[in-house]
């Protein structure tokens, strides 16, 4: 019982030294199966290897070269593939058979695991990852240092055990935190190819293309994406803004893309647009959850610049370069970027159309070769002969917003995604609604484009937050004299997140914490210590005596050497008394049985009484437990001093003799009491 | 000089051992009532090889249990009243003219016996006590440039008076250490007193003693003894009691090496009463007073029982505080 539950802690602490690496998203899909299987098995007892652990050893040679032969091709990090051998070297220890070598192993293959999880991410997810293998492990750890003290047959002294495991436990957190705060400084991460921040694949709801029928639901991710404070500040709770990335013109049926290809070479700034009077500033900060690298600023986005990324080495300052579609992209990868930009108010104002190359104006009138007719028909029919832009356009949400149903559950790829949605379904998400807008538009020859973002804005502190399941579709159409201005044919109600409340609390908490985990501990990079460190021991500004600047470090440079160093002497003492200390005897853990056992039946001990002492004296005295103590005494001192060591299971059994002499004994006792006394009458 | 009855087969295990000690000790009983405890001791410092030191007033039994224990065991037995005029050689022997072969021979003192009574010791001169002493030490006499061996087992039992010390040569500590126990027999008990007056009525204590051992066996026990496993925590107990009594503020000198050795001798005997071939922690506090007590030198000047009280009393506290190994 005991001991499965020390195996239990100790495959669960492998196990989260394993997420600690799994959680960075880079890992081979297959090596994350193969160890979750293993996880799996080992949690149910059953060790698969445990007869043929040389063979199957064998497999790990196989899996090795695998690895090597991905890594040599290219297609797999050096890094990567270590952490990942290193994860299937822990799971074939988990299915081996447990003993006190395979501990030791599946415990060491724990800490290779976090320190490859340190090289491959520094999230606080790996931290949390990190902080459990350190408690599963330690717990286990400590739970086989008191079996090994508690004789077999023996109930561990869960009281007597709390207090110095609460310490160890505490110690194994701390030593993890300061692992987790000193490792990531090691760079390593640079080696690895970060596929995507965080939690593994990216949960923004933003993508590079618009394909219409797909499975999805986006509108349920509240991880925070964007962070940004506006000014002038609309003091508003709830920001009803779009939020705009880039724009498509060319549908295909199936896809929305953009023509154009780059422009230019990227530059520290980039003018969309005209700017003017009220622009509207924004410094935003697109989070790790966000998993893109398109600059995302309010409608209608003019100026975009002094940019920087964000990495766990510390933060720089990057290029942008725009793209086709009005995409501003950043050039560099990294966890987290930040930006100025300017906005023109809502609404539109300044034509820019003029200036757009031909072939994008005409993109905007362009419609998939295999239209249904029924779009033209319906467009028609419901516009009745209007043709202003914008009084169509409203028109024709209008329509949608009132005939059309909101939904997230489609049903797969279709062939036609729009004419299912407008005639079949009659119900679909907001890149839906924005399509049937923009091509219903188009059907009647009014230019009109589709564009992804998010939509809303809510106030945390002086700035707003934007999640991930605020992404966004909808329609730019052409008003002549205004430039483009955005319609949105999905209903109003279904345009920001849908998550429950409950779920948005808990994520803005973990996004609260681990915006101050980045900001405190993940973008405290290893220049900032030695920044810290040479401010430490930089010499004081004062003059001294002869007029000359002091060369000796400053008071506080040697109060912190010498705190260091008292803390560095503490711990060496207390672990040199740790590690000197001799092992209790297996007699001597069998008399603290038996003590305990005496001590449990209420039997007095006279003060410095050894267990021989005691046992004469009952003897002297009849006392009932003397027969059953005797043999148990005369067996303590031959295995104690005789050399004639207990032998298996004979402690449990004797403790079992001595455990039923004083329940005979306390039922005699309790018989007795029982029994009424006669009354003198 | 009393010859054994009988001679008996050497003991081979600690079970006949103990056998073998308690009829010696039962012997011991019927001429000296009531001292259990004290018979036992006697016992177990005979089977360790040890010197006895007696030391009680006058008429308690001590002469009587010296001498029944020689009787019990089958030892030649002798019994030297020290005095003040008593000379080394009146002990020792001394080398005798022969006429008719013209040469010197050695005539054995009352020293060459299996079990000594040195009865009074105290009261002899620095010389003679000297001569016991170092006979105690080696095991043998030097007389004049040859060396007799004292036959085997060989063992003194001292008594001396604590109270009457009027011209009388106190040991000196070096001597004292000599000896491996040092006990009291004391008053008996009334009722015990009042069974003896009643039941013998002048009847010679030692003719109820029978002989139940013989010198074989004695060395027998005593070859058995000195084998007992002594586990190393129970070897370092003894020394950490003996370290205590060094550093104890109250004792001026602690317990020596040989007192260490002493203890632990002691103490494999005492495993014997137990049947047991090993010593354990409890055999060495068991013995810790009687081994120890006259062996320790105290600060303050006071002489006799206090002081031995005291001591005994400080070994408590000692044996108290060390802790016993587990």
């Amino acid at each position: 019982m005991r001991s499965s539950l020390r195996m239990v802690l100790r495959d669960l602490g492998a196990g989260a030294a394993f997420a600690s690496m799994g959680v960075s998203g880079q890992l081979p899909v297959w090596t994350l199966v193969l160890y979750g299987l293993a996880l799996v098995c080992a949690l149910f007892g059953r060790r698969l290897f445990g007869q043929r652990e040389k063979l199957t050893a064998l497999l790990l040679l196989v899996v090795a070269a695998v690895l090597g032969m991905n890594v040599l091709a290219g297609s797999l990090n050096l890094v990567v593939a270590a952490c990942a051998f290193a994860g299937l070297i822990s799971a074939h220890r988990l299915l081996s058979h447990p003993g006190p070598a395979t501990d030791g192993q599946v415990h060491l293959s724990g800490l290779l695991m976090v320190a490859g999880g340190a090289a491959l991410t520094g999230e606080l997810v790996y931290g949390l990852c990190l902080v459990a293998f350190s408690v599963l492990s330690s717990m286990s750890l400590a739970l086989g240092v008191v079996e090994e003290a508690v004789p077999e047959g023996e109930p561990v002294p869960v009281r007597e055990v709390m207090s110095p495991l609460a310490k160890g436990l505490a110690f194994a957190v701390a030593g993890a935190v300061a692992f987790f705060i000193l490792f990531p400084r090691l760079n390593w991460n640079m080696m690895g190819l970060r596929a995507s921040p965080g939690l593994g694949a990216a949960t923004a709801g933003f993508s590079n293309t618009v394909r219409l029928g797909g499975t999805g639901n986006i509108k349920g991710n509240p991880r925070i994406v964007l962070r940004a404070t506006l000014d002038p500040d609309p003091e508003k709770e709830e920001l009803e803004a779009y939020w705009v990335g880039r724009t498509y013109d060319i549908f295909d049926g199936q896809e929305w893309t953009s023509i154009g290809g780059a422009r230019g070479s990227g530059d520290w700034m980039v003018t969309l647009r005209p700017g003017s009077e009220g622009l509207v500033h924004q410094r935003v900060e697109l989070l790790p959850a966000y998993g893109a690298r398109t600059l995302v600023a309010l409608e209608t986005p003019s100026r975009l610049g002094n940019a920087a990324v964000h990495s766990q080495t510390g933060s720089r300052r990057a290029r942008i370069q725009e793209l086709g579609g009005g995409e501003v992209r950043f050039l560099d990868p990294g966890i987290a970027f930040s930006y100025e930009a300017y906005s023109l108010p809502p609404g539109g104002s300044g034509d820019s159309f003029q200036k757009l190359p031909s072939e994008e104006q005409d993109a905007l009138l362009n419609l998939p070769q295999k239209l249904d007719p029924r779009v033209a028909q319906t467009a028609a029919r419901v516009l009745n002969g209007e043709r202003e832009p914008l009084a169509a356009a409203r028109k024709l949400a209008a329509w949608l917003q009132r005939d059309f149903t909101y939904t997230l559950e489609l049903g797969g790829d279709v062939e036609d995604p729009l004419a299912d949605f407008l005639f079949e379904r009659k119900a679909g998400h907001c890149e839906h609604f924005a399509t049937a807008l923009t091509l219903m538009l188009r059907t009647q020859g009014i230019r009109a484009r589709l564009a992804t973002g998010f939509f809303g804005g809510e106030r945390v502190n002086d700035s707003y937050v934007v999640r991930a399941g605020d992404a966004h579709a909808w329609t730019h159409v052409l008003v002549p004299g205004r430039g483009f201005v955005t319609v949105d044919a999905t209903p109003p109600a279904h345009r920001a997140s849908q998550a429950a409340q409950i779920l948005e609390d808990l994520l803005s908490f973990y996004e609260s914490l681990e915006e101050r985990w980045r900001s405190a501990v993940v973008d405290y990079s290893f220049r900032d210590q030695l920044d810290v460190a040479r401010a430490l021991v930089r010499p004081p500004r004062g003059q001294d005596d002869d007029g000359a600047p002091s060369r000796l470090p400053p008071l506080r440079a040697w109060a912190s050497a010498f705190v260091a160093g008292a803390v560095a002497y503490f711990v060496w003492r207390r672990m040199s008394r740790f590690l000197e200390r001799e092992r209790p005897h297996d007699a001597t853990r069998f008399v603290d049985a038996v003590e305990a056992q005496l001590a449990s039946a209420r039997l007095e001990r006279r003060e410095g009484e050894a267990l021989e002492e005691l046992d004469a004296r009952l003897a002297r005295e009849r006392h009932p437990l003397s027969p059953a103590l005797s043999p148990i005494t005369r067996r303590y001192l031959e295995a104690r001093f005789g050399g004639r060591p207990l032998r298996k299971g004979e402690a449990a059994e004797l403790l079992g003799t001595l455990k039923r002499a004083i329940a005979a004994d306390a039922r005699r006792a309790a018989e007795e009491a029982r029994v009424p006394r006669a009354r003198a009458s | 000089m009393n010859q054994p009855a009988r001679v008996l087969s050497p003991v081979p295990s600690p079970a006949s051992a103990r056998s073998a000690m308690e009829r010696i000790a039962a012997q011991l009983g019927r001429a000296v009532q009531g001292k259990e405890a004290q018979a036992q001791l006697v016992v177990t410092c005979l089977v360790a090889g040890g010197h006895l030191l007696l030391e009680d007033v006058p008429g308690v039994g001590k002469t009587t249990l010296a001498e029944a224990l020689a009787r019990a065991c089958g030892l030649s037995f002798a019994r030297v009243q020290f005095t003040a005029d008593l000379m080394p050689a009146d002990i020792l022997g001394a080398q005798v003219f022969h006429a008719q072969s013209a040469t010197f021979q050695f005539r054995p003192g009352p020293l060459f016996r299996q079990l000594v009574l040195a009865d009074e010791l105290n009261r002899a001169p620095p010389r003679t006590q000297s001569a016991l002493l170092e006979a105690m030490a080696q095991g043998q006499v030097s007389l004049d440039g040859a060396t007799y061996p004292l036959p085997a087992p060989f063992t003194v039992v001292a008594t001396q008076n604590p109270v009457d010390f009027s011209g009388t040569y106190p040991l000196p500590d070096s001597q004292l250490d000599r000896f491996m126990m040092r006990m009291s027999l004391g008053h008996p008990a009334p009722e015990v007193e009042s069974r003896l007056l009643a039941t013998r009525g002048g009847v010679p204590p030692l003719d109820a003693v029978e002989s139940v051992s013989g010198p074989e066996e004695v060395a027998s026990l005593r070859a058995l003894a000195a084998e007992l496993k002594l586990d190393g925590a129970v070897a370092d107990y003894v020394v950490q009691l003996a370290t205590a009594t060094r550093q104890h503020g109250d004792i001026e000198r602690g317990a020596s090496t040989r007192a260490v050795l002493a203890l632990g001798a002691a103490a494999r005997a005492q495993a014997l009463w137990e049947s047991r071939d090993f010593v354990t922690p409890g055999d060495v506090r068991a013995l810790l007073v009687p081994c120890w007590a006259h062996r320790v030198l105290l600060r303050s000047a006071v002489q006799g029982v206090s002081a031995r009280d005291e001591a005994a009393h400080l070994l408590e506290e000692i044996s108290r505080k060390v802790p016993a190994p587990r």
